[in-house]
């Protein structure tokens, strides 16, 4: 997930809210009529009209008619149909001998050599070259940071494990970045291309990783191939989105002055527009590597290597302190990352100072010391790292989880069982036990009353779309667990926003922090979840909100933090109280960047679904990691696209009356 | 024009030519010579197994091994896809070996017994039994179902699945034997045994799905329900199974390029064989002692070269 710019969701890239009804509340409690026209009323009734009628459907036939099934078990049985036939002829079609097996062979290739050219470096040679880039292109203090990384790997005793993940990572990122540039370009240029792919990224961002695994194992082979290929996939729209925009944001007049002299096509994007919107691709480029990052993790679950696959050993021996050294070991290396990229694209370059005649003889000393280290590293025969040099904090983790576990262990339980009992039980009632078609209906009123006619049309298909797939219960049952996620997350993320805003020193302590939080694979906190909560839904839900949470306090920070000094020096010189201030001028003056925070909170939320299925959450999620395991493709797909649906409703919901983006 | 269509045959046979001389099957992906792919399916016996196995065939032998972590299912797949050599526990899959095997694409070959034999079934902690002796029997199981209930599952008894890949027929046998139990899937290993732990530790009661040879059976004290044997054929239908789960006798599986090649590798890995005794004991020294696996097996071979040594082929020193 991203480090430093929040919006990774679909639309987050541009947010441009309308103007309406954003004005303070205080005026709207003044015009009675205005209270009418509230969209919380109206979301309020139509919750009411679901409650009657889920009572009225029970009390009459003894609860509501699910969805029916059997269009949902045609489709899926179609899907299995397609997978029996590609396992017979996966090596006799010529689709497959021609095209999926070259890319497969090709990417698998790909990233044996480029592990292989970094074990020829060596680890002193892999160190002296990855610090020497940092220190030319960021400054000594990233320098710093990236050299902390590499020994972070070195004494956790992951330095090959870190060399494989780099190799996919950078396999990944390669195509990642030669599909999403062109592509992003050509959305920047054209209108039409841009509506048309639009959609496409939204799906791409909405769909859960683990429901595309299955299909991509399909295509391209278990193990590093289709890890590249899933990995690519998941970190391309971000490389897309901001490439368009950025083009799109280049000043038209230098293109017309351009034009007007005469300059081709290919001599404005090559001359022109790629000059000058280098710094926002180079931010694309810094989004891509961080989602690829995360994405790396989660490819371990179809045989990749490295250290995602490091964190699900020690998961499967229930080691969790071993699992969060290796979790460290990515923090680190996404952390490092993200501040590279990051410095090449706010243009603070780490040789700008140098004048221009010494850099040649710079770039020729640093290629000699590079050379001169891996000379002598081969000729002593250094490889890896020594595991022997490791330090083992595995065990001071584990006593301190067990610890947790009876300190606080009974209380979590107990709150567990509540939750299940007052919250999540009823709402899951509610939502699977009523009649379908007046779920369908809420939706769509939901869908109108938040965003207009056509985002009720979205809501009203994508329900539909659920119950076609033949997956209405447990969906319902999964969205219940959903918008009670979201509501923790979005209530806890107000609060420490609001807090974060309020003290520096607090904001510059929690930065880290969520930092942490953010790249920290959910792998490696689910089984203290388990722990704590016993499982079921409960350590899901825990889960969730910890991964969706860092982004959401982020958003309200930066959106708080965004108030204009003047709006806040007049609410003050009219004595309000500091209450009144967040309340009646920061809050409502900061509504873009709470809805995107909500939004974001809810498509992350979402995001959990598969993860919490891992320890019990059941449901669309478990049927998604049921269908990858059993090798079962039509339940495992529909499942997946099932939780699109959803947050294609959710997601359009909460964008609100936006305006329509070009 | 009548040489039209005579160079159109001429550029088609040339292009599929071509083609056919550049055909890709995904078995030629680059890969190490002297390296053996082994699958490494997610529990710990297996692990114990392919660890000890990777250690001989590295420090004795000196080939590279590389162990990828997939689920059962998909390791099959990924013989047929070429990507690794062989599964050295399977637990069944007849359905796989058909469509996989001689009869179907011809890509696997079953290896024959490694000499572990598996047990899967419904187990409660001792504890358990010492309050309700009669628990072990189906009729005792079925009078007793309300002490499981949690609030996961409100007044039905909870029913804790394994992870997802595994071998199942739960739901048939909870229909079969008339239960009033729910099935809560843990939806992976860790989360199933960190749950039973939790619970062992607070001496709650628990049935779930487990299996033997597994290292927890080594750290809790857990007791197999008798449920009604299997008999062939009885699982027939996934709906109603009224048996418990078979005894697998467990088997190797091969890559059928990877025997044809009849390398020496593959030659201690058929000459290979152990007890369940050996496996739970290399497999206590990871899960339990924390012991990295390669220090494991590390200790295991150190301790029994006369049970290893015979699994090398003899003439390897000619290779």
């Amino acid at each position: 997930m991203a480090v430093t710019t929040p919006a990774g969701g679909p639309g987050g890239s541009d947010p441009v809210y309308r103007e309406q009804g954003s004005r303070p509340r205080a005026a709207a409690r003044r015009d009675p009529a205005a209270v009418l026209r509230s969209p919380w009323l109206w979301a309020l009734v139509v919750f009411a009209v679901l409650v009657a009628g889920h009572w009225a459907a029970r009390l009459a036939w003894g609860g509501g008619p699910g969805f029916p099934t059997d269009t949902g078990e045609r489709f899926m049985a179609w899907l299995d149909g397609i997978y029996a036939w590609i396992v017979v002829n996966r090596n006799d079609s010529p689709l497959f001998l021609y095209f999926f097996n070259y890319i497969s062979v090709g990417l698998g290739s790909a990233v044996v050599l480029i592990n292989r050219f970094l074990e020829f470096l060596a680890w002193p040679g892999v160190t002296v070259l990855g610090t020497v880039i940092a220190w030319r292109v960021a400054g000594w203090r990233v320098a710093l940071l990236v050299l902390g990384t590499f020994g972070v790997f070195a004494l956790t005793g992951l330095w090959d494990e870190s060399m494989r993940t780099l190799a996919l990572i950078i396999t990944s990122v390669s195509i990642a970045l030669l599909f999403g540039i062109p592509l992003g370009i050509l959305a920047g240029r054209s209108d039409r291309f841009h509506r048309a792919i639009r959609p496409v990224l939204d799906f791409m961002q909405i769909m859960p990783a683990f429901a595309y695994l299955l299909p991509f194992v399909l295509l391209f082979g278990i193990g590093d191939p289709a890890a590249a290929v899933v990995t690519a996939v998941y970190a391309i729209p971000p490389a897309v989105r901001i490439t368009a925009l950025a083009i799109r944001e280049v000043p038209q007049g230098a293109i017309e002055a351009t034009t007007s002299l005469g300059s081709t096509p290919w001599q404005i994007l090559t001359k022109v527009q790629l000059p000058s919107a280098r710094r926002t691709i180079l931010l694309g480029v810094n989004q891509t590597i961080m989602l690829a990052v995360s994405m790396v993790v989660i490819a371990s679950v179809i045989g990749a290597g490295g250290l995602g696959d490091a964190i699900y050993q020690a998961l499967s021996k229930v080691n969790v302190g071993q699992a969060l050294q290796a979790g460290l070991a990515i923090v680190m290396l996404a952390i490092a990352m993200d501040r590279v990229t990051g410095a090449v694209g706010h243009g603070s370059r780490g040789t700008a100072g140098v004048p221009e005649r010494y850099r040649l003889p710079l770039l020729g000393a640093d290629l000699i010391i590079l050379i001169t280290t891996v000379a002598v590293c081969r000729l002593i025969g250094v490889e890896g790292w020594p595991r022997d040099l490791s330090v083992d904090i595995s065990d001071p983790v584990n006593a301190f989880e067990d610890w947790l576990q009876t300190a606080i262990g009974p209380f979590t339980t107990a709150l567990g069982t509540w939750t299940l009992d007052w919250v999540l039980g009823p709402l899951s009632g509610l939502l699977g036990g009523s009649p379908w078609w007046l779920v369908i209906l809420c939706a769509t009123a939901l869908g109108w009353i938040f965003g207009g006619w056509r985002t009720a049309l979205v809501s009203a298909g994508s329900f539909v779309a659920v119950g076609l797939l033949g997956v209405w219960g447990n969906a319902m049952d999964t969205l219940s667990q959903v918008l009670v996620a979201s509501v923790i997350t979005i209530a806890l993320g107000v609060v420490v926003g609001v807090l974060m805003s309020r003290s520096d020193v607090f904001a510059a302590i929690l930065r880290p922090v969520l930092d942490a939080m953010q790249t920290l694979p959910p792998f490696v906190y689910l089984i203290p979840a388990v722990a704590l909560f016993g499982i079921g839904r409960v350590p899901a839900l825990v889960a969730a909100v910890i991964f969706a949470l860092p982004p959401v306090i982020r958003l309200v920070n930066d959106g708080i933090r965004g108030v204009s000094p003047a709006s806040l020096e007049a609410a003050t010189s009219q004595g309000s109280t500091g209450w009144q201030l967040l309340t009646k001028v920061e809050l409502p003056l900061a509504r873009g960047s709470l809805l995107l925070a909500v939004n974001q909170g809810l498509i992350l939320v979402l995001s959990m679904v598969v993860m919490g299925a891992l320890v019990g959450a059941g449901s669309l999620g478990f049927d998604v990691v049921f269908g990858l395991a059993q090798n079962e493709l039509g339940l495992g797909l529909a499942s997946g696209l099932a939780i699109v649906c959803l947050g294609l409703f959710l997601d359009r919901v909460t964008q609100g009356r936006k305006v329509q983006r070009a | 024009m009548r040489r039209g269509p005579l160079i159109r045959i001429l550029a088609a046979a040339t292009a599929a030519a071509l083609l056919s001389s550049c055909a890709v099957r995904t078995d030629q992906v680059a890969r190490d010579p002297g390296t053996v792919r082994m699958a490494l399916n997610g529990w710990v016996g297996y692990e114990a197994s392919a660890e000890v196995l990777a250690y001989i065939l590295r420090e004795e032998m000196d080939y590279q091994v590389q162990l990828v972590r997939v689920d059962e299912q998909p390791s099959w797949q990924a013989i047929d896809q070429g990507v690794i050599d062989v599964i050295v526990e399977n637990w069944g899959h007849e359905d796989l070996m058909e469509l996989y095997g001689p009869g179907g694409n011809g890509t696997v070959v079953d290896g024959g017994p490694n000499g572990n034999e598996g047990v899967i079934g419904w187990y409660v902690p001792a504890y358990v039994v010492e309050e309700y002796p009669e628990i072990t029997t189906l009729e005792g199981l079925r009078e007793n179902t309300d002490i499981f209930r949690t609030a996961e599952t409100g007044d039905r008894g909870e029913f804790l699945g394994g992870a997802p890949g595994f071998v199942t027929q739960d739901q048939g046998m909870i229909n079969a034997f008339d239960l009033d139990l729910q099935i809560v899937f843990a939806g992976s290993e860790p989360a199933q045994i960190t749950e039973v732990r939790r619970r062992y530790a607070d001496e709650e009661p628990v049935l779930f799905y487990f299996y033997d040879p597994q290292w927890l059976q080594e750290e809790l004290d857990l007791v197999k329900i008798d449920l009604p044997p299997y008999e062939e054929g009885c699982d027939a239908d996934l709906d109603s199974v009224p048996c418990d789960y078979p005894a697998y006798e467990l088997n190797k599986i091969f890559r059928a390029g990877f025997v044809e090649e009849n390398d020496p590798a593959y030659r201690f890995l058929d000459n290979w064989t152990w007890t369940n005794a050996d496996q739970n004991e290399v497999a206590r020294m990871i899960a339990d002692e924390g012991l990295d696996p390669t220090e494991a097996a590390e200790v295991w071979v150190r301790d029994n070269p006369d049970v290893w040594r015979p699994w090398i082929p003899e003439d390897f020193e000619d290779r």
